[in-house]
């Protein structure tokens, strides 16, 4: 796919620019804040619906304006896609696929398909295991769009299960069960609410409890099934990578460490296995007051020659590392959409030395549109300035570059 | 007001303004005679003006099968379709611990009261199938279960609905509750 022009009206702090891409990547230089990054920050918003930097609309618009939007052209192989998002500051945002707007917002994600690489994303080996589900839910959510929706259910039984954790253990230091009233008692027989019944009839909150167990296996399960299978199919990509740009020295090994996982995937038997735990972590869940099992508590593991990456990983290994991860993004999402998707470097490219410059314009060539930040040119290799459109970013405006 | 934004709103505070001082005290009225006579139904919790509403009392009404839903809304919504001939229960909301909302702020210990101590053929469950609305479902059909057969409605396509538009939850969900043909 190819991006062949964007729009941004009263985004961040353009206030009406249009640019067209006329070569298969283009670099954007300029001095930091001058809206290099909010430029790629309008592409991530027209692919994910979302921006890495914030969550509230608001903060997208230029500075004193209650509307802004992003338009883009995106040619793929079915056809030319007009694509809009119109943010409102007190408001709802629209989307609209060819002038028409959509009703559901899923319906846009999947059209316009990017793999981002920020200087942040030097972070997801080292950082908390929260970064690396990020990076794993983002990537899904590429390939298989109503991954958003199930991710989203799940979160919602989430907040749900723990808001009542909290008021179960509010209700037994109190003790005086403001909260439980009603006598039928299904679960006479069960251990726990009898020593619960102790205390006096939260009866109705822990029934209501199994619900939400019941709820948390179904929506956790089909969120850890699809983390286990975009991972068994991006972990061979990445360890190649990572073998090729070390130079046949290293051995990645990519797995996922879910919180509950099962050895074959059985969605019924993964909804229970998650149900046994749940009722093993029962005492610790109600004296902590939330949720202790669940794919909120995946991990994904990253190896070099059999030693765990995020403690023994040196510098030069994490970059190795997360280079080859998105390399590996690149060549999954081109094989599962069918055609190459957009690959944005976000201030990134200055942090990799030449050889590492060079793996990752040999595996881009000029198949894979890219888009590149920078505050100088001087740290790329030649070859990466030749057959580039160059732009300077100054003050929310693009022009030719300064020579 | 739900559903009103500002602009709206000052059109209808100025469309006020411009009508006879007659009508507007007979709207005033109107709103003031609302709020004090509408309560809700002894038995079902529907809006109603009498202690018993119109749809618990009528007499040719299917009085073996009961209609669970969350609100009062949704019996207007379900009355429109002129499909049903039984009886209702709203619940008044759905669990949803966020907000405070569990079994015991809802209708859902008169509901079993009504099940288990009248002839009740089928008690059909038309909750929204939202996480909330699930819970509730399930929630709900697990106390009722001893007593009654309990349904609950079809998720699935909307009618002139084409297949192809219809997007991946819906289908799967409509696949999920297929039936035989018969």
């Amino acid at each position: 796919m190819y991006l062949k022009a964007l729009h941004l009206r009263q985004f961040r702090n353009y206030q009406d620019q249009f640019l067209e891409f006329s070569a298969p990547k283009t670099i954007l230089v300029g001095d930091n804040a001058q809206g290099k990054s909010n430029l790629l920050e309008a592409v991530e918003l027209l692919s994910t619906l979302r921006s890495h930097r914030t969550s509230r609309d608001r903060d997208l618009i230029l500075a004193g304006e209650s509307i802004g939007q992003v338009t883009a052209r995106l040619e793929r192989d079915t056809g030319a896609v007009d694509l809009a998002v119109t943010l409102r500051s007190n408001g709802r945002r629209t989307v609209s696929l060819n002038s028409e707007s959509l009703r559901r917002q899923f319906d846009f994600l999947g059209i316009l398909n990017v793999v981002q690489f920020s200087s942040l994303d030097l972070d997801l080996v080292r950082g908390a295991p929260e970064r690396r589900r990020h990076w794993m839910d983002a990537l899904l959510v590429q390939l298989e769009p109503v991954y958003a929706y199930i991710l989203q259910q799940y979160n919602q039984v989430l907040r749900q299960r723990n808001a009542l954790l909290k008021a179960i253990r509010k209700a037994e230091g109190r003790g005086d069960g403001e909260i439980g009233r009603w006598g039928d008692r299904e679960n006479e027989g069960d251990d726990f609410s009898q020593a619960l019944d102790r205390e006096a009839n939260p009866l109705a909150t822990l029934d209501q409890l199994a619900f939400w167990d019941a709820q948390l296996a179904l929506t956790g399960s089909r969120v850890i099934r699809r983390r286990a299978r975009v991972l068994q199919r991006l972990a061979p990509l990445a360890e190649h990578w990572h073998q090729e740009i070390s130079g046949q020295t290293e051995v990645l090994q990519v797995s996922y460490a879910p919180n509950v996982g099962l050895a074959q995937d059985d969605p019924q038997q993964l909804q229970t296995e998650i149900l046994v735990r749940i009722q093993q972590k029962r005492v610790a869940e109600q004296y902590q007051g939330t949720t202790l099992v669940g794919p909120h508590r995946d991990e994904v593991e990253f190896a070099i020659n059999r030693s765990f990456a995020r403690q023994y990983g040196s510098q030069g290994q994490q970059r190795t590392l997360v280079l080859a991860l998105k390399l590996a993004e690149l060549k999954l999402i081109e094989e599962v959409i069918g055609e190459p998707p957009l690959l944005l470097l976000d201030d990134v490219l200055a942090e990799l030395d030449l050889h590492r410059q060079n793996q990752l314009l040999n595996a881009v060539q000029d198949r894979f549109q890219t888009l590149i930040t920078t505050t100088h040119l001087g740290s790329f290799d030649a070859q990466w300035l030749n057959s580039s459109q160059i732009l300077q970013v100054q003050a929310g405006q693009l022009m030719p570059p300064v020579r | 007001m739900p559903g009103v934004g500002p602009k709206t709103a000052q059109r209808l505070a100025l469309h006020i303004l411009k009508r006879p001082e007659a009508e507007v005290k007979a709207l005033a009225q109107a709103l003031i005679e609302a709020k004090q006579q509408v309560g809700q139904c002894s038995i079902c919790y529907h809006l109603s003006a009498e202690p018993v509403c119109e749809i618990c009392r009528a007499p040719n009404r299917d009085s073996e099968t009961i209609c669970v839903v969350a609100d009062s809304r949704d019996v207007i919504a379900l009355e429109k379709t002129r499909e049903y001939r039984g009886k209702y229960h709203v619940l008044g909301g759905l669990i949803s611990p966020i907000d405070g909302m569990g079994p015991d702020q809802l209708y859902i210990q008169p509901l079993i009261r009504r099940v288990s101590q009248q002839k009740i053929k089928e008690v059909i469950l038309a909750i929204s199938p939202s996480i909330e609305g699930e819970t509730t479902t399930l929630y709900v059909g697990h106390l009722l279960k001893p007593f009654t057969r309990v349904t609950r409605i079809a998720f699935g396509l909307p009618m002139g609905g084409d297949l192809e538009y219809a997007d991946e939850v819906t289908l799967a969900r409509a696949l999920e509750g297929r039936r035989d043909l018969d």
